[in-house]
């Protein structure tokens, strides 16, 4: 179960964490391979249904990553998208998710090492949860 | 955006610069932007966290309308903008002319590697032998010749360091995509003529130089010398000075005039330097004294050699000049050292600090102590090292090490969990700007940093554990000892090297501590009309300061543009208007970059064909081999015009570099931008990425991230991005200084300004002042203003008039007003700035009111100036300073109140020496040159004396006398001061009603100040766009920071007041009205006050021009009836789905 390669969508914000992954590539740091980056302005503009939807198509984790709390370019749509993680992540279970699979996360434009190991860390994670098996037992 | 035929030259790309570029960019004038170093971004590119918010955001400083002429990412990234060109490793050479018409030279750094061509795949940093210093990392890592500036930055070329590098070509012969090329002309065409009567001295210059490459020559004797240049072309001689026959001074004599070309050395003997420097004003460079080793020798050789090489100067032509020079810092190895710089590897200063603190600093970040790796545990701040030091010459305060030293104190606490001890020894704790003494207070209170007022004069290193060992003396004159990890020295500013020549080449004037020289009352304009001076390079500014001048240089700038006939508008080029494709069934044409032969290598080309044209739509895939050159663009041209796609996909690395190239090609072919997109296959060209992984999973990788591209491009729905009427006329509110300056500058660009007084008079506090600090004359100010506003036809004044209500929005406010007569007149106008001022405090503290010897700083004023005070009957003052301030509820620093009491003193004092003044202060907040005044005060024997907040002085009167008791916190003990007259400094509160700031949809701070959008990157702006705030209504300021304030609050308004319709960006929301439920959640959600609702069309309305394209609205919206162009759901999802493949 350990040894699958997880798919990993990550959200990030156009200003600090688009940055940030942009540095770690860069700077040659060597992160999970199937992590595919969705670019969005604003973690604010993260609407759940794109989480659920990446879940019901097979991803094994997302990740959603933004500038630091009083940092964000739009003022306040980090704090927008925390609060609407911290509920999403109570309503995955009833559609067959470990909320554990989905992380929010502040990653700032200079912390691309900190970009690397976040990736690092949801990858352990997720992999000893082992594969997303929601996709198969759902029916909708 | 539309151009107008003005040009600005903006030396300095700092902070300060970038602010004044993009002003003027955004206000229609093109900008030169240069820099000599090969980044953008000054000093804040090496820093992470800045105070007071511990963050970052420099990219709000972006614009804000028609936001897409300028780049739309991190401003610390990198810049581009429409109207901006920027160069760099630029310097400035020559400004000649008049305002409104300079010619300037300028001279680029030789540039070996194309930035076009390079994918900074990093593969030739692995080549290069050489290593360096890292200046990035303040010299606490290396780094090779050929590097990358800013690791961060884009587009983000490596540059080669031409002062370094050997030129041995390992890089050149590695590069995958022929971007490096190390020029062929070798140093053996440098000519060199050694002249020398000592053989032995000829012999070994030879030696040396020869074995650099260099080509040497020789003369024994002056006339041996003159024949072999009129032989021979040479670009050097060293030229002794002291030779039999012909002395070396003859030689040059002779020889200058004849050889314009030729740079001349003097080589000289101590006994004869003054001999030398006298050459030097005939023409020779430099001299070098005997005896020399090649170690000194051969840099100055290299140096000239490089600089000849240097390219050649270009010249332009602008109206004006912005000059953001930057700082350098004291370097605490020079002088006595008793802190162990450069000798204790833990000694470092607060730059260095910032390096350490940088997840792109040389540990990434992690604290540990240097040499041996533990975590630090236990830090100390030293303050005022290099500044406030007399003995240094440094009779100034550096502004902002100690809210520097706080932010870095509290950010090690952060990064260590809390593991950690911070103690900042200071003199002064000087908290003057907005907010900075809460910052100061929490950082003590609430999150555990020590400060402790003691003078550190040794530091010494324990010889077993590496400790390193503090010894000072505290208030009471003990001494003491403490150990710690680390020690930071925050380290003073110092003029930058070569501000000489740049005052000289630009013809400015410096003050007598080598900073560019302002004019009174002004802090950007110089002694030469048509250069304005921003940042640091006036003296060292925290970036809210560094920003508001920069607007204030901008301004001044633009004015003499737009007297000089810039503001007409520029031909636009023939536009071809797009073809509609909205009713089309899209047709897209993927281009593949192959990168040279990388790609074909590792990628299955046709599987990712056959997957991609899988999908109807697709109407192609081609691979190109590099998209980056001219002949591959080319070639994707001829490919789009075969096959005639209305959406085109590149997948490439670098999407930024094809802004400009996708605009010219929509134009061309008549294809709307927006449906040209560039996805990023940067990580699919890394070497280490393309020879690890197998040939399937990259593949795979390439194919989904285009299929990811083509989900985005499908649903594009191309339209003209909406744009918004402008009503150009301004309203300025409040007539005082800050006020008039802001409608005469608006008004000198031809703009309407009405300009609402709710006196009778204009002139708000000025019509008290008498005198300022350094000695100018504010009711001169006063009468010159006043009268220039009275006279502007373009400015119509209000006085007796006060505001009633506003409705409206950024291009079209409608304000009704009414006079004395309670007449109600209605104004329509685009912009709103507020300078309704401020005053001097009530009080009621230390018995004020009840008796009249106790006054307040404003009535010892007015008592001066109107003479019923009689200085010369007085013998003793007192004065007492943060009355009721720096403490709940009014826990500001006024910033003006140490100002005034010294230029009381001093102007007392001038009157009757016999006076005793004692001045009883908390923290003396003379910042910057102000420091020398305090200096001034000491010597003429004011007496100051510190009390502690917690024991206040207490204050007994009677109607002739006073007596002040105090605990002096130097003896400890209480002291008694009779004094004939009791003067209080209450600081200053704003006169912004709550009610008026929410009028236009503005805000005030929890001490009635205007709220500013952000204090740091957009200080005069008011979160909702279209409002701006200046002078005392925005923060406690002198007449010279109120001047500026008012002129930046009016650049601001230039923004939008020049332009007929406001455009907004590609990126906007939109309302669907038929799905609209009108629940209005997106009106709250909106962080721009952008969303509205029509209660006439039962409608929500968005201003396109206040949208900045967050999506919050998008994401908020129950019934999808909000949206967000350019990410609408169906896109969102169809990616989604592609990333997953």
């Amino acid at each position: 179960m350990q040894d699958f390669e997880p798919t990993i969508i990550a959200f990030v914000c156009n200003w600090c964490t688009y940055t940030a992954a942009d540095l770690a590539g860069t700077s040659r740091l060597t992160y999970p391979k199937n992590v595919r980056l969705i670019r969005v302005m604003c973690t604010g503009m993260v609407d759940p249904q794109y989480v659920i939807k990446a879940f019901l198509e097979g991803a094994d984790g997302v990740l959603i990553s933004g500038c630091h709390p009083g940092d964000c370019h739009y003022i306040n749509g980090n704090y927008k998208a925390r609060r609407r993680i911290k509920l999403l992540k109570e309503i995955l279970p009833q559609f067959g998710f470990e909320p554990e699979r989905l992380r929010l996360t502040w990653i700032g434009a200079s912390d691309g090492i900190q970009f690397a190991e976040i990736m690092d860390e949801l990858v352990d994670q997720v992999k000893a949860l082992g594969p997303n098996q929601a996709k198969l037992k759902m029916v909708i | 955006m539309a151009r107008k035929i003005g040009k600005a030259l903006v030396v300095g790309a700092g902070i300060a610069g970038i602010r004044a570029a993009l002003d003027l960019a955004e206000s229609g004038y093109g900008v030169i932007l240069i820099d000599k170093s090969p980044h953008i971004g000054g000093i804040l590119s090496q820093l992470d966290y800045q105070f007071p918010t511990d963050h970052c955001g420099m990219c709000k400083m972006l614009p804000l309308v028609d936001r897409d002429a300028s780049s739309q990412y991190c401003l610390r990234k990198g810049l581009f903008h429409e109207n901006i060109d920027i160069t760099l490793s630029t310097e400035l050479v020559s400004i000649k002319g008049e305002p409104g018409q300079f010619q300037v030279m300028l001279k680029e750094h030789p540039n070996w590697v194309t930035s076009d061509l390079c994918t900074g795949c990093g593969e030739c940093v692995d080549a290069c032998p050489i290593e360096v210093p890292d200046e990035f990392n303040s010299g606490l890592g290396t780094r090779k010749a050929i590097y990358l500036p800013i690791p961060h930055a884009i587009p983000n070329p490596y540059v080669i360091d031409y002062t370094v590098c050997t030129r041995c070509g390992a890089c050149e012969e590695m590069c995958p995509t022929g971007a490096i090329k190390i020029p062929e002309k070798a140093r053996g065409d440098f000519r060199i003529l050694v002249v020398d009567d000592e053989l032995i001295v000829r012999d070994s210059l030879k030696e040396w130089l020869a074995e650099e490459g260099f080509a040497v020559d020789m003369a024994a004797s002056g006339q041996e010398a003159i024949e072999q240049l009129s032989q021979q072309t040479y670009q050097l001689m060293l030229l002794d000075l002291k030779m039999p026959e012909m002395d070396g001074v003859e030689v040059l004599q002779k020889t200058i005039d004849e050889f314009p070309d030729l740079d001349v050395v003097m080589m000289t003997a101590y006994a004869t330097v003054e001999t030398a420097v006298e050459a030097m004003k005939i023409g020779a460079l430099d001299y070098l004294v005997k005896p020399f080793d090649p170690e000194t020798l051969i840099p100055m050789v290299k140096r000239l050699y490089q600089e000849r090489a240097a390219s050649e100067g270009r010249q332009i032509e602008v109206g004006a000049v912005v000059l953001c020079g930057g700082t350098a810092f004291f370097d605490p190895a020079s002088g006595k050292n008793t802190f162990g710089y450069g000798i204790f590897p833990n000694v470092v200063t607060h730059l260095e600090f910032e390096r350490l603190l940088s997840g792109t600093g040389p540990y990434h970040g992690q604290l540990v102590r240097l040499g041996d790796g533990q975590a630090l545990q236990k830090i100390a701040w030293i303050q005022c090292v290099g500044s406030r030091d007399l003995q240094l010459e440094a009779d100034y305060c550096s502004n902002i090490c100690c809210m520097a030293a706080i932010k870095q104190a509290l950010v090690a606490k952060q990064k260590a969990r809390g593991n950690l001890d911070t103690t900042i020894f200071y003199m002064d704790m000087r908290t003057f700007g907005k907010s900075f003494e809460r910052y100061r207070q929490q950082a003590e209170a609430k999150h555990g940093v020590r400060l402790k007022r003691a003078r550190i004069h040794t530091v010494d290193r324990h010889a077993a554990c590496g400790d390193l060992i503090l010894r000072g003396v505290d208030l009471a004159g003990q001494s003491s000892e403490e150990r710690f990890d680390m020690v930071v020295l925050t380290v003073g500013q110092r003029p930058i090297g070569g501000a000489n020549d740049l005052s000289e080449l630009a013809g400015i004037e410096l003050n007598s501590l080598g900073f560019a020289q302002t004019e009174a009352f002004s802090l950007t304009r110089s002694s030469r009309s048509g250069i304005e001076l921003g940042g640091s390079f006036t003296g060292l500014k925290d970036i809210s300061d560094s920003v508001v001048q920069a607007s204030a240089a901008a301004l001044n700038a633009s004015r003499i543009l737009h007297a000089a006939g810039g503001s007409l508008a520029l031909k636009s080029s023939s536009f071809i208007p797009s073809t509609d494709v909205l009713r089309e069934v899209p047709r897209i044409l993927v281009i593949v970059c192959t990168c040279g032969v990388r790609l074909p290598a590792a990628v299955d080309t046709q599987k990712v064909i056959e997957q991609l044209t899988a999908d109807p739509l697709v109407d192609g895939v081609d691979f190109v081999e590099q998209t980056c050159t001219a002949a591959g663009w080319e070639h994707l041209e001829k490919r789009v015009a075969e096959s005639k796609p209305n959406r085109i996909l590149i997948g490439s690395c670098l999407p930024y570099v094809y802004k400009r190239k996708i605009k010219d090609l929509g134009q061309r072919i008549g294809l709307n931008p927006s449906l040209i997109d560039v996805v990023d296959l940067a990580s699919e060209y890394q070497k280490h990425v393309l020879e690890k992984e197998p040939k399937e999973f990259i593949t795979q990788n390439v194919t989904s991230k285009l299929e990811m591209g083509i989900a985005r491009l499908k649903w594009i729905e191309p339209s003209a991005p909406p744009d918004i009427p402008v009503i150009q006329r301004a309203l300025v509110i409040g007539g005082g200084v800050a006020g008039m300056t802001a409608a005469l500058a608006i008004a000198d660009h031809g703009f309407q300004v009405d300009l609402v007084e709710q006196n009778d008079r204009l002139g708000g506090n000025l019509n008290w002042l008498e005198r300022t600090l350094d000695g100018h004359q504010p009711t001169e100010l006063l009468q010159q203003t006043r009268t220039s506003v009275e006279k502007h036809p373009q400015i119509q004044v209000h006085t007796q008039t006060r505001v009633v209500r506003s409705t409206g929005e950024v291009g079209h406010f409608q304000t009704t007003i009414t006079d004395a007569q309670n007449t109600e007149q209605t104004l329509d106008h685009a912009v709103t700035i507020l300078a309704t001022g401020g005053r001097e405090a009530a009080t009621s503290a230390y018995g004020y009111g009840t008796s009249p010897v106790i006054v307040t700083q404003k009535e010892l004023e007015e008592k001066l100036s109107n003479q019923p005070l009689d200085a010369t009957q007085l013998h003793s003052i007192a004065m007492i300073q943060c009355v009721d301030s720096r403490e709940e509820p009014r826990n500001y620093c006024s910033r003006v109140c140490c100002a005034n009491a010294l230029k009381h003193a001093l102007h007392l004092k001038e009157i009757n020496p016999d006076i005793q003044i004692y001045i009883l202060y908390r923290d003396m907040m003379t910042y910057g040159f102000d420091e020398s005044y305090y200096t001034r005060a000491r010597k003429a024997n004011v007496i100051f004396i510190q009390y502690q907040f917690t024991e206040k002085p207490q204050v007994m009167a009677n109607q002739e006398s006073v007596r002040v008791t105090v605990i002096d916190s130097i003896i400890n003990r209480p002291i008694q001061i009779e004094a004939d007259l009791l003067v209080l400094a209450t600081g200053i509160i704003p006169n912004l009603p709550t009610q008026l700031a929410e009028t236009f949809g503005a805000s005030v701070d929890e001490d009635g100040f205007f709220q500013e959008a952000d204090s740091k990157w957009r200080p005069v702006d008011s979160l909702k766009e279209g409002v701006f705030a200046c002078g005392l209504a925005h923060s406690p300021r002198n007449i010279a920071e109120s001047i500026t304030t008012a002129e930046a609050a009016a650049q601001r308004t230039l923004r939008i007041l020049g332009h007929e319709r406001l455009s907004a960006g590609k990126v906007v929301a939109n309302v669907h009205h038929s799905l609209c439920s009108l629940c209005e959640r997106c009106i709250d959600a909106c962080p721009y006050r952008a969303r509205s609702i029509d209660m006439d069309q039962d409608r929500v309305l968005v201003n396109p021009a206040m949208c900045q394209g967050c999506g919050s609205c998008a994401a908020i919206c129950p019934n999808g009836a909000s949206v967000l162009e350019g990410f609408l759901e169906q896109q969102m999802l169809e990616m989604i789905d592609a990333a997953i493949g």
